[in-house]
């Protein structure tokens, strides 16, 4: 929020984000999106369309992924995220990571987090997914340079690693 | 035989990593709407709800007393200076100063502490409208009884373009074939998944700009002009960008609007598009209108071809100029004929500016000529395949309209693209209701000529290696929008060095540190940024060799450097490592560094529009593709696509099938399924992402990426574009595949289920 | 973009919720997953002065069943919570397919059946599915509760029959001697994209006979309609190719379809006979899929 003064009423919401417990005072018309952005500084976490449509902003809820642009900061209140920085564990990439680097899966990079986010919560649910099942679980999350090609590979290509 | 088989390379051909690739899966990848400087204000803009208005009020009083607003401007508080990207068509202004020209135009704007103060804000401005009546058919705009949108265009012509080339009634005259249809594309636009953004620092008579641009140059060149400022105190940065496909290419109300902000208030101002906004912005695919006429000899070759196009530009010119011409300079690349007239005209509506998106202005008079080539094939009775072979470019020859083709692989791309999809196997054995198509298409590598007058080098670049001798850095004005010049230019740095890929730094796209580029469009970087790279790095070779050479007391001609060890031909014990050479060089000259820059040579003809089209190389592919089509509801299911492209030489074979892969899905999608829809008032209809439908995951076919072997002499390395090409044979190839499936053919785009519906049902009707 | 300023209050308890709904009136909208409600406050076109959030009622989740009832869906539970429901897959997988349908997996996950029902788009997935199956919405208000057929909930895009102080509570499917049920949804593309035109069908076979049937269309009139003059061509008779083939000409024909950017009369009208026919032709085939 920067140099904004907080006007009128704010509400006290507790959340975990990647692990570290947060207690923060919000207005209720604030977005999930905007608390990770500009409170958390998890500029990770990208603004597509706002809407719904994109899935640039989605974030894993409880393990399951959300857009965060359609989650009120005070409905987060008690709920756990992991955002595309919280994939990474001290230092070290997920093997998720590592196969969107190695398969090319990266171009302009904006739609990667939500993408590697929603592939991640797929993987947790389901270690040997189908190629369609992948397609399904990234269904919600465009992508306007790769045409999908190496995102699902890539996703594969972690998969077969837990195998 | 190309160079690129004879010799293996250390560096280039390889699929490394992208540079950037990490901080981009890890979320530390900055694009600017992430970036925070001290003291920013949010910037928002008062956008036009009508489609074409005058302006007879602002009342900003009430906007100006909210708390925590710093600024409310409109177009006295700016400068009126006219601006676009063509001098000869600078049509638009920072804000609206007598009249909107379409819905989403800029009527003011604010600068406030954040964004919910801005909005707030923009809801107290009292703007006062005369609504006049809108232009929204471009087959209409130059009716004598339409509104005239700018006063200097008249009958509403943004621009006119009549091109004669040999006799082409005199072709169809011989013409054993002669065909006229009529096409109709769609518009669309690019949807970077990144909107539009700007951030705007003034500070001692000096303007910092970070900004999503494709060209840190152009924005620097036009900005200082708009506001009156000397080059030198513009500085534009580009941080990390998510997608361009040429919306990025013009500098936008986020740059103009977020610097006069800045200037009125004295702090940073930040302005970032919704997605609306990015809608209104536009500067997307112009709907082509296109009437085309062919006429063939009984073998199938062409001798003739008549153009007839009129082109939606929407409200203001941009880059729009140029795709008017583009849409016909390509057309006579990829096949070989003598007489060609082109007459296109580019009109004004009132609604969102149309320009350059990948392809620029090509791909819908290529889905018309390579659906009308089918359709000749078929009169004749001819494979499509065997028609396109006919005609084929080759290597080596000059076209109609003065291009100068070098290399040129299409026919082996056409072979191979029959092999590896089973043409022979498939065509016209498939089961009812499936079906295979092909499309072709070829595409400039760099413009010849930059989009303003000047005599400025395309590209420059600068190796610097550091005193230590352990990494190098490369200083480019090149710009990496997702598509990976960084990786390649880095690539191409280390293998003009002799260094590995790993040693190399890159700093890129600073008007201020880095040398000069036009940056990411018309697909010149790997070719134009890549010769400067190579010339900087082999600079830094020649310097190194030199000195090693006095070292190992050997003669120059004697040594070669691979990564990094500089060593005796003959004699590889005889060796010295790069960073010995390189921190003795410093040691006894100073900073050891290169420089490069590259300049087109002089090319094309002398008619009037001669320069747009040319350039140093031409890219080549044939796309086959393969559909199932559901005749009950219309829906096309595409299976397959093989995608064979002549690209040169390849630095990194990942990043050039995702440029395939990436640019054929842009196709695809322009193909069947995008097109921004207006109401009758000129309101868009779906500016969003779920009206606006871009393909998911689950839409997209099998893709298959090859090459075929090619080497071009004015590439570096043999290099040549990639990064549009595929779009352009997509609409066609999908258009030949339905017609084989369902035998009926559909001319206006996008292909989607219901008009294939209806084509299936008008075919059914008796006669 | 910015959501419009509000009130935020969460009751603990349903009854409180429909209070606080009685009390700020036509200035509250309740809040459930706000996958759609958050979507028009940012567009402009809602801007309630109060929010009242469902998130603490607990008891509105569950999915569960009742014997003497039937499967009972909590108004809080989210499309893919119905999804990936281990007894609706059993009993009723076609619902569980109907939520799959929509969107994608991250609106699936927020977005919930309540919402989605009072929303009344008339495109929406679930009622169609939900009304072939004889579904019944639980109502409950400050003066008590009531149950209603879900085919008599929708009065138009937007509109329910919802008095103020009102919250869908549950959905109940009851037992039923339903042998097959289907929906099928036709989207401009596989994922976020809603119905062009929806079919959804129950039957009751045995020996060859439809005892009986359910059409249900979506997307093609202002709510959720039964085509009921296509049921009354199946209804009691042997099943055949050509009965079936009338069902969905006469279905198309009911049909009330408009013109908008997704499709044309004409076309909806033809998919509603293409769809009425394979959802028909799976549901006596396959069972509740």
């Amino acid at each position: 929020m920067g140099t904004a003064i907080k006007k009128g009423k704010l509400h006290v919401v507790t959340l975990t984000v990647n692990g570290e417990e947060h207690a923060v005072l919000v207005k209720a018309n604030t977005t999930l999106l905007d608390l990770l952005r500009e409170e958390f500084d998890y500029t990770g976490t990208k603004k597509g369309c706002e809407l719904g449509d994109c899935g640039a902003c989605t974030v894993l809820m409880d393990d399951r992924p959300v857009n965060s642009c359609l989650v009120l900061a005070v409905e987060a209140d008690g709920h756990s995220f992991t955002t595309i920085e919280g994939v990474e564990q001290g230092g070290k990439l997920d093997r998720l990571q590592e196969e969107f680097i190695n398969q090319a899966a990266v171009q302009c990079g904006y739609c990667s987090p939500g993408m590697i986010l929603s592939g991640k919560a797929l993987l947790m649910r389901n270690p040997h997914p189908t190629e369609r099942e992948v397609r399904e679980a990234i269904g919600g999350n465009l992508c306007r340079c790769t045409g999908y090609v190496r995102i699902v590979k890539a996703i594969l290509a972690a998969a077969e690693a837990n195998s | 035989m190309s160079e690129a088989t004879t010799k293996e390379f250390s560096v280039i051909g390889k699929s490394v990593p992208k540079i950037d690739a990490r901080d981009k899966v890890t979320g530390r990848a900055k694009y600017t709407g992430d970036l925070k400087v001290t003291g920013m204000l949010v910037g928002k803009i008062l956008r036009s709800p009508h489609a074409h208005a005058r302006i007879l009020s602002i009342d900003t009083s009430k906007a100006e007393q909210l708390p925590g607003v710093e600024a409310v401007i409109t177009a006295k508080d700016v400068p009126s200076t006219f601006y676009g990207m063509s001098p000869a068509r600078y049509d638009e202004t920072i804000l609206a100063i007598e009249k909107v020209l379409q819905v989403g135009d800029k009527v003011a704007a604010v600068a406030a502490v954040d964004e919910e103060t801005a909005v707030k804000a923009l809801s107290l401005i009292d703007v006062e409208y005369e609504v006049l009546p809108a232009v929204l058919d471009p087959l209409r705009a130059m009716d004598e009884d339409q509104p005239q949108i700018h006063p200097q265009y008249k009958r509403n012509i943004s621009v006119e373009i009549h091109q004669d080339f040999g006799d082409v009634e005199m072709a169809f005259q011989q013409s054993h074939l002669v065909r006229t249809d009529r096409f109709q594309g769609n518009r669309a636009t690019h949807v970077p998944m990144e909107p539009h953004a700007a951030i705007s620092k003034w500070e001692n008579g000096k303007l910092t700009i970070w900004s999503s641009t494709q060209s840190p140059h152009y924005f620097q060149y036009h900005i200082a002009r708009v506001f009156g400022l000397k080059m030198g105190d513009v500085r534009v940065i580009k941080p990390t960008v998510g997608g361009g496909f040429g919306g990025k290419l013009e500098p936008s109300a986020a740059e103009y609007v977020s610097a006069a902000l800045a200037m009125k208030t004295g702090r940073p101002v930040k302005i970032v598009f919704d997605r609306k906004e990015v809608f209104f912005h536009n500067r997307g695919r112009h709907a082509q209108y296109i009437e085309l006429t062919t006429g063939v000899t009984k073998e199938g070759k062409i001798l003739g071809v008549h153009g007839k196009y009129i082109i939606d530009g929407g409200s203001y010119t941009g880059l729009g100029i140029a795709s008017a011409y583009y849409a016909g300079a390509m057309l006579p690349l990829i096949y070989e004929f003598d007489h060609f007239k082109f007459d296109c005209f580019r009109v004004h509506t009132n609604l969102p500016s149309c320009a350059a998106q990948r392809g620029h202005g090509a791909p819908q008079p290529r889905f018309a000529f390579e659906s009308q080539l089918d359709m000749i094939a078929k009169e004749l009775g001819m494979d499509p395949i065997e028609i396109r072979k006919v005609n084929a470019r080759r290597p080596n020859t000059m076209t109609l309209n003065d291009l100068k083709v070098n290399s040129c692989e299409f026919m082996a791309c056409l072979e191979k693209a029959r092999e590896i999809s089973d043409w022979g196997g498939k065509k016209g054995k498939l089961p009812p209701g499936q079906g295979i198509g092909i499309g072709c298409g070829g595409f400039i590598t760099g413009a010849g000529y930059p989009i303003y007058r000047t005599r400025l080098p395309h590209a420059a670049a600068i190796v610097k290696v550091s005193e230590q001798g352990d990494i190098a850095t490369l200083y480019i004005g090149a710009v990496d929008i997702g598509q990976g010049s960084d990786t390649i230019l880095a690539q191409m740095a280390a293998e003009a060095i002799g260094i590995n890929y790993e040693d190399m730094r890159i700093v890129s796209a600073d008007t201020e540190t880095t040398p000069h580029d036009f940056g990411a469009y018309a697909s010149r970087q790997t070719l134009m940024s890549g010769h400067a790279v190579k010339q900087a790095g082999e600079e830094v070779r020649r310097q190194i060799i030199e000195l090693a050479a006095e070292l190992l007391e050997a003669s120059v001609a004697d040594l070669d450097i691979d990564r990094r060890v500089i060593f005796v031909k003959g004699s590889p014990e005889k060796m010295l490592s790069f960073e010995t050479v390189a921190n003795e060089f410093f040691i006894r000259k100073g900073p050891l560094m290169g420089r490069g820059s590259y300049t087109p040579p002089k090319l094309g003809g002398k008619f009037k529009g001669a320069a747009v089209g040319t350039s140093p190389a031409y890219s080549f592919a044939a796309q086959i593709s393969q559909v199932e089509v559901d005749e009950e509801t219309g829906q096309v299911m595409v299976t397959n696509v093989w995608d064979v492209h002549d690209c040169g030489t390849v630095i990194n074979p990942n990043l050039l099938h995702a440029q395939v892969e990436g640019a054929l899905f842009m196709g695809m999608g322009e193909a069947m399924y995008e097109q921004v829809v207006f109401d009758d008032k000129g309101r868009p209809l779906n500016a969003n992402l779920g009206e606006y439908r871009v393909p998911t995951a689950l839409d997209v076919p099998q893709v298959i990426s090859e090459l075929v072997d090619s080497y071009e002499p004015a590439g570096p390395w043999g290099v040549k574009e990639v990064g549009e090409g595929a779009t352009l044979p997509t609409m066609g190839s999908y258009a030949n595949a339905i017609y084989d499936a369902i035998g009926v053919r559909l001319y206006d785009l996008p292909l989607t289920p219901e008009k294939v519906w209806r084509a299936i049902h008008e075919r059914k009707k008796p006669s | 973009m910015i959501i419009p300023e509000f009130e935020y209050v969460t009751p603990q308890s349903v009854q409180e919720a429909c209070a606080l709904l009685v009390q700020y009136g036509d200035s509250a909208r309740v809040l459930a997953g706000g996958s759609d409600l958050l979507v028009k406050m940012k567009d402009g076109l809602m801007k309630p002065a109060y929010l009242v959030s469902l998130k603490n009622l607990d008891s509105l989740k569950a999915i569960r069943y009742e014997t003497g009832t039937g499967v009972i869906i909590g108004a809080r539970a989210t499309h893919n919570e119905v999804m990936n429901n281990r007894l609706l897959r059993e009993k009723y997988r076609s619902v569980c397919e109907a939520a799959h349908s929509m969107a994608a997996d991250q609106i699936r996950n927020i977005g919930t059946v309540g919402g989605n029902l009072v929303n009344a788009v008339p495109s929406a997935d679930l009622p169609p599915i939900l009304i072939a199956l004889d579904a019944r919405a639980r109502i409950v208000g400050t003066s008590g509760e009531r149950t209603i057929s879900l085919e008599d909930f929708f009065l138009g895009p937007g509109k329910t029959v919802l008095e103020k102080g009102e919250i869908l509570a549950e959905i109940i499917i009851p037992d039923q001697p339903t042998t097959g049920s289907n929906y099928i949804k036709f989207g401009l593309r596989r994922a976020g994209a809603l119905a062009v035109a929806g079919v959804a069908s129950s039957v009751t076979v045995s020996d060859g006979t439809c005892r009986d049937v359910r059409v249900v269309l979506g997307a093609v009139a202002p709510t959720p309609m039964r085509a009921r003059q296509a049921e009354n061509v199946l209804r009691g008779k042997k099943i055949s190719r050509e009965l079936i083939d009338e069902a969905g000409r006469i279905a198309a024909a009911e049909s009330k379809p408009i013109n908008d950017i997704r499709g044309s009369i004409e076309y909806r009208r033809n998919l509603v006979n293409v769809l009425t026919r394979r959802s028909l032709k799976a549901a006596i085939e396959k069972g509740h899929i």
